[in-house]
């Protein structure tokens, strides 16, 4: 059976094409785009939810994805166990869609941030970091305005082990120094409870090939490949 | 202002009396206020280019004489062929007036109009770049006022729209205190058969006019002619002439304009820009030989109550136009319907040459379709102003300062210091094409996914040095902006500009577009670099002190690296290899920044340029390309060589010792000699073994080339081989200083 993975196409999502051609080219699986009113979740054993602006972010960012029918299906997948995936917007939409706790809220510098930096994996278990060890620092970007996480249940979210990514220096230093948006306690991406679901704002699918990064690294391809690795064992 | 009689009426227009006898003398009736109001806008400067177009005239045929190139001037943007299938399109254009009084969102509607420009080519819009000039800001709340909001104003608008700010270029001068200058760039790639698909003329009658994206309100009402005249305290009173961006809309607009040129239905298509509706069909019937007729109370308007006059002239933002064949209606409706666009069909082209507007059964507009775009143009005097002798000729002070001192000073300056405060806003790597990012190469450069193939891409120009001398200051630009590209490894290939001049009426201001309409014609047509559009911004003035900007002709290259391997990027990338300085450096500092920073001077004698010469350097550096000789490779730019090789320090943190002995030969004094800014002149990074050889390479082709350091890992320049002797430079406190200046002075 193959793999067949959705990348859900709100208006304005716009890294919809490049997590598209990562997971096509890159990772070598069958995605689809799919437009955010079309999308049924039965053909899919995983979905993506890409970064942009969906709908413009007007409101708040996520806030109107969050009430698309294409999230009613995405829920079907997160409650039988298939692997959902938020990349930046597609992270602020999870939070609005409660698929995960807490909310990201304005830099706070206040201004959009495009840069490379690094991430420390603080949970190698879930459906998007199998392949990764725990203690590994990633080379991968920003770009957000509201990227700041935060949550008011901090330490039920470490006990769950909810924690996926955190902020870190090259040498995995969780400093005040390494984070870029003033997230609480250096997070950049979590988990749900089972797992197979995790958001982050940084962009894996412009870290997947070393042309593109300033270090010639393609750490971001390993977390698309965990949802691969994730799905096949779920299938077999 | 002109006050003339329209049917009994007092009524005052932005026309000449003689342009508005001629209007009735070609209708042979009065017109209608209507028409009145298109005649206005299409005849103003900003879309008649009656001033320049004269001028312009100068510039070789690009479509005739080069066969890569697709499209040249007068279309909505420049397209060559790049190979594999694949074509090319870019413009650049300016969105001064607007931004002067609303930055925000006079930033942001330059860059979705320019946006438009590139998908009315049928492809894929994939990079912006945008030239800034603002006044100095320290001190200077205004000006931090303008940078800031204009920034955020590309930055909000760019990065939702989703496609990349790859690079840029901001000057700050005392000239742009009250007038900033906002040019805006973008780069479009798709197949050459995407191109094909989308002429911008309707050449077919019984086609469908339709009208797509954002409703028609009353804002932008005579944008262009508002541009077209000098800014003056009245013009705070002119704010609602800023149009209100919408990049969310814009982005729909994208994907739909780009699913139905596929579809192979669309005939013709254009934006709505300056001039509105009134500009789109008549450009469009006109060009394509038909004629059209139009209802207005088709459109659909973001109030009720709109008149005729208001529909015909809004430049709402967000709209397009598509000339539809009847056959396809249906399946580019559905395909407006998908995105949730709105959309109206307004009306069904015609052969009978004549464009007919009627609001209901009211015959509002019934004019030759060609009549709008046959302006008449003016003949400009020119003068070159007589301040230039005393400024040319001028001597500078004697300064206590020694040379580290001064550098120290110049690294933090203004307009040297990094401008990473303006990258990091932008989201510069959407799209997964961005191979050298801001900051590491003096270009941007974007892979072609699926192919092996590099686009770099550069904007900007020398607006000090063509105060001095706009003839060699244009070509001065051009030579900076290629080199740019050739820095990272790229071929230029074509060429598009933006205008920034003063009041055409002022001879003085006349003679600098003249000189630098020259200039680029005389380098590109030696370097064979064909000019494949332009824009042209003129009373660009500084109303307070009745002076004009300093002209600044601003250069947009692209051009093509030929493989991942050929790419090649600023930073120094090993300790022990050796750094070498080709092109010579001649006494040439007039508009430098050492003379403005240190002396507080404007004067001086600015760079020339000899084209033989950098023909040279060029082919030289090919060469070296062509045998992997070079490891890193940045193009001497503002401050000299000593800040170059600083930037190519910092990076991967390796300090050099420079002896400059066999440069110094000669009557240069060491000033003279470190912050030159003669152009053309590239520090390149090579591997010790290859010393020889490059040193030959350099006598074939006629370069002079001379090693001028070797790499190491301390944490300094040391210069030596000085007339004065030596020095040191921190390369921690350069870096410190270099990084610091503007959030210093912005993050308060």
């Amino acid at each position: 059976m193959s793999i067949r993975i959705a990348v859900i196409d709100f208006p304005a999502s716009n890294c919809n094409l490049d997590a598209i051609h990562v997971l096509n080219n890159v990772v070598n699986v069958k995605a689809d785009l799919v437009w955010h009113n079309h999308f049924k979740e039965s053909k899919y054993d995983g979905v993506v939810l890409p970064g942009g602006f969906s709908f413009g972010d007007y409101l708040r960012a996520g806030i109107i994805a969050a009430h698309s029918p294409a999230i009613e299906e995405a829920r079907i997948m997160l409650k039988d166990g298939r692997p959902v995936i938020g990349i930046c917007n597609g992270f602020q939409i999870l939070t609005e869609a409660e698929f995960l706790p807490g909310a990201l809220l304005q830099n706070e510098s206040l201004k959009f941030i495009c840069k490379w930096i690094n991430l420390k994996v603080v949970n190698n278990k879930t459906a998007f970091t199998n392949k990764l060890n725990l203690g590994d620092v990633i080379d991968i970007p920003i770009a957000h305005g509201e990227g700041r996480y935060y949550t008011d249940n901090l330490k039920e979210l470490e006990a769950n082990e909810q924690i996926v990514f955190r902020y870190s220096t090259e040498q995995g230093d969780l400093t005040e120094d390494a984070n870029p948006n003033g997230s609480l306690d250096n997070i950049a991406g979590i988990c749900n409870l089972e797992q197979n679901c995790v958001g982050l704002m940084p962009h894996p699918e412009r870290a997947s090939e070393p042309i593109l990064s300033p270090k010639r690294t393609d750490h971001g391809k390993l977390i698309f490949e965990s949802m691969i690795e994730f799905i096949k064992r779920r299938i077999s | 202002m002109t006050k003339v009689k329209l049917n009994g009426n007092d009524v005052e227009i932005e026309l000449t009396n003689w342009e508005f006898e001629e209007i009735k003398r070609k209708l042979n009736r009065e017109p209608t206020i209507t028409e009145l109001g298109a005649y206005e806008v299409m005849w103003s400067e900003h879309c008649s280019y009656k001033s320049s177009r004269p001028k312009l005239k100068l510039f070789e045929n690009a479509e005739e004489n080069y066969d890569y190139v697709l499209a040249g001037p007068g279309q909505d943007a420049g397209v060559i062929d790049i190979g594999d299938g694949y074509a090319l399109a870019f413009r650049i254009e300016s969105h001064n007036h607007p931004s002067a009084i609303e930055p925000y969102h006079g930033a942001a509607t330059g860059i979705g109009g320019i946006i438009r420009d590139i998908l009315c080519m049928g492809v894929r819009p994939i990079a912006l770049l945008d030239p800034l000039r603002f006044g100095p800001l320290r001190g200077n709340p205004h000006s931090q006022w303008l940078f800031k909001y204009v920034v955020k104003g590309i930055a909000d608008y760019g990065n939702c729209t989703g496609i990349p700010t790859i690079g840029g270029e901001v000057e700050f001068d005392s000239s742009f205190e009250s007038n900033c200058l906002v040019n805006v760039a973008c780069i479009g790639l798709g197949t050459i058969e995407d191109f094909k698909h989308a002429p911008s003329r309707a050449n077919n009658p019984g086609d469908y006019v339709v009208l797509m994206g954002g409703s028609t309100g009353r804002d932008g009402i005579h944008g262009v002619t508002f541009a077209s005249r000098t800014l003056t305290e009245m013009s705070e009173a002119d704010r609602p002439a800023v149009q209100i961006g919408d990049p969310f809309t814009k982005k729909m607009i994208i994907e739909a304009t780009l699913e139905a040129v596929k579809t192979g239905h669309v005939r013709g298509l254009k934006d709505l820009g300056g001039g509105g509706l009134t500009c789109v069909i008549s450009e469009l019937t006109g060009d394509g030989n038909t004629g059209a007729k139009v209802d207005l109370r088709e459109v659909f308007t973001r109030e009720p109550g709109m008149n005729s006059y208001e529909i015909m002239l809004s430049e709402s933002q967000e709209r397009m136009t598509f000339i539809v064949k009847p056959e396809g209606l249906e399946t580019v409706l559905d395909i407006f319907r998908k995105y949730e666009m709105n959309f109206a069909v307004i009306g069904r082209t015609d052969d009978s040459k004549v464009l007919k507007v009627f609001d209901e059964e009211e015959l509002v507009v019934n004019i030759p379709a060609k009549a709008l775009s046959e302006s008449p143009t003016f003949k400009r005097e020119e003068k070159r102003p007589s301040y230039l002798n005393e400024l040319l000729t001028q001597k500078i002070p004697e300064t206590n300062l020694s040379l580290d001192e001064i550098i120290y000073k110049l690294i933090a300056s203004e307009n040297i210091c990094s401008k990473e405060w303006v990258y990091r806003q932008y989201d510069h790597e959407v799209g997964v094409r961005s191979v050298v990012k801001c900051g590491e190469g003096d270009s941007g450069v974007l892979r072609i996914i699926g192919t092996d193939k590099y686009i770099a891409a550069s904007v900007g120009v020398n607006s000090k040095h063509c105060f001095l001398d706009p003839y060699e200051g244009a070509k001065g630009g051009l030579v900076e902006e290629c080199g740019n590209i050739i820095s990272n490894g790229a071929k230029p290939l074509a060429m598009v500009n933006c205008c920034n001049f003063g009041n055409p009426e002022i001879p003085e201001s006349f003679w600098y577009f003249s000189k630098a309409v020259q200039g680029m014609n005389d380098f590109c047509r030696a370097l064979k670099i064909p000019i494949v559009g332009g824009n042209v911004s003129f009373y660009n003035e500084d109303d307070v002190k009745k002076t004009a900007i300093k002209a600044t002709p601003v250069i947009m290259i692209v051009g093509i690296i030929e493989g991942e391997k050929k790419i090649i990027t600023l930073p120094f990338k090993d300790v022990g290899n050796e750094v070498f300085l080709i092109g010579e450096t001649k006494a040439e500092l007039g508009g430098s920044e050492y003379y403005s920073v240190i002396h507080n001077l404007e004067g001086g004698i600015p760079p020339s340029v000899d084209e033989k010469k950098i023909q040279n350097r060029w082919n030289f550096l090919f060469e070296l390309y062509n045998r992997n000789l070079v490891k890193a490779n940045h193009d001497v730019d503002k401050g000299g060589i000593l800040i170059t090789i600083s930037e190519m320090c910092f990076k991967n943190k390796i300090g050099i010792d420079l002896d400059f002995t066999d440069c110094c030969e000669g009557h240069l004094r060491d000033d003279e000699f470190l912050f030159s800014e003669s152009v053309g002149r590239f520090i390149i990074e090579t591997s010790p073994e290859d010393h020889d050889l490059i040193l030959d390479l350099a006598k074939q082709f006629n370069v002079n080339v001379k090693k001028i350091g070797v790499l190491n890992s301390k944490p300094v320049i040391s210069v030596s081989g000085l007339k004065s002797g030596r020095f040191k430079l921190n390369l921690e406190k350069m870096k410190e200083l270099f990084d610091s200046t503007i959030p210093n002075l912005m993050d308060i």
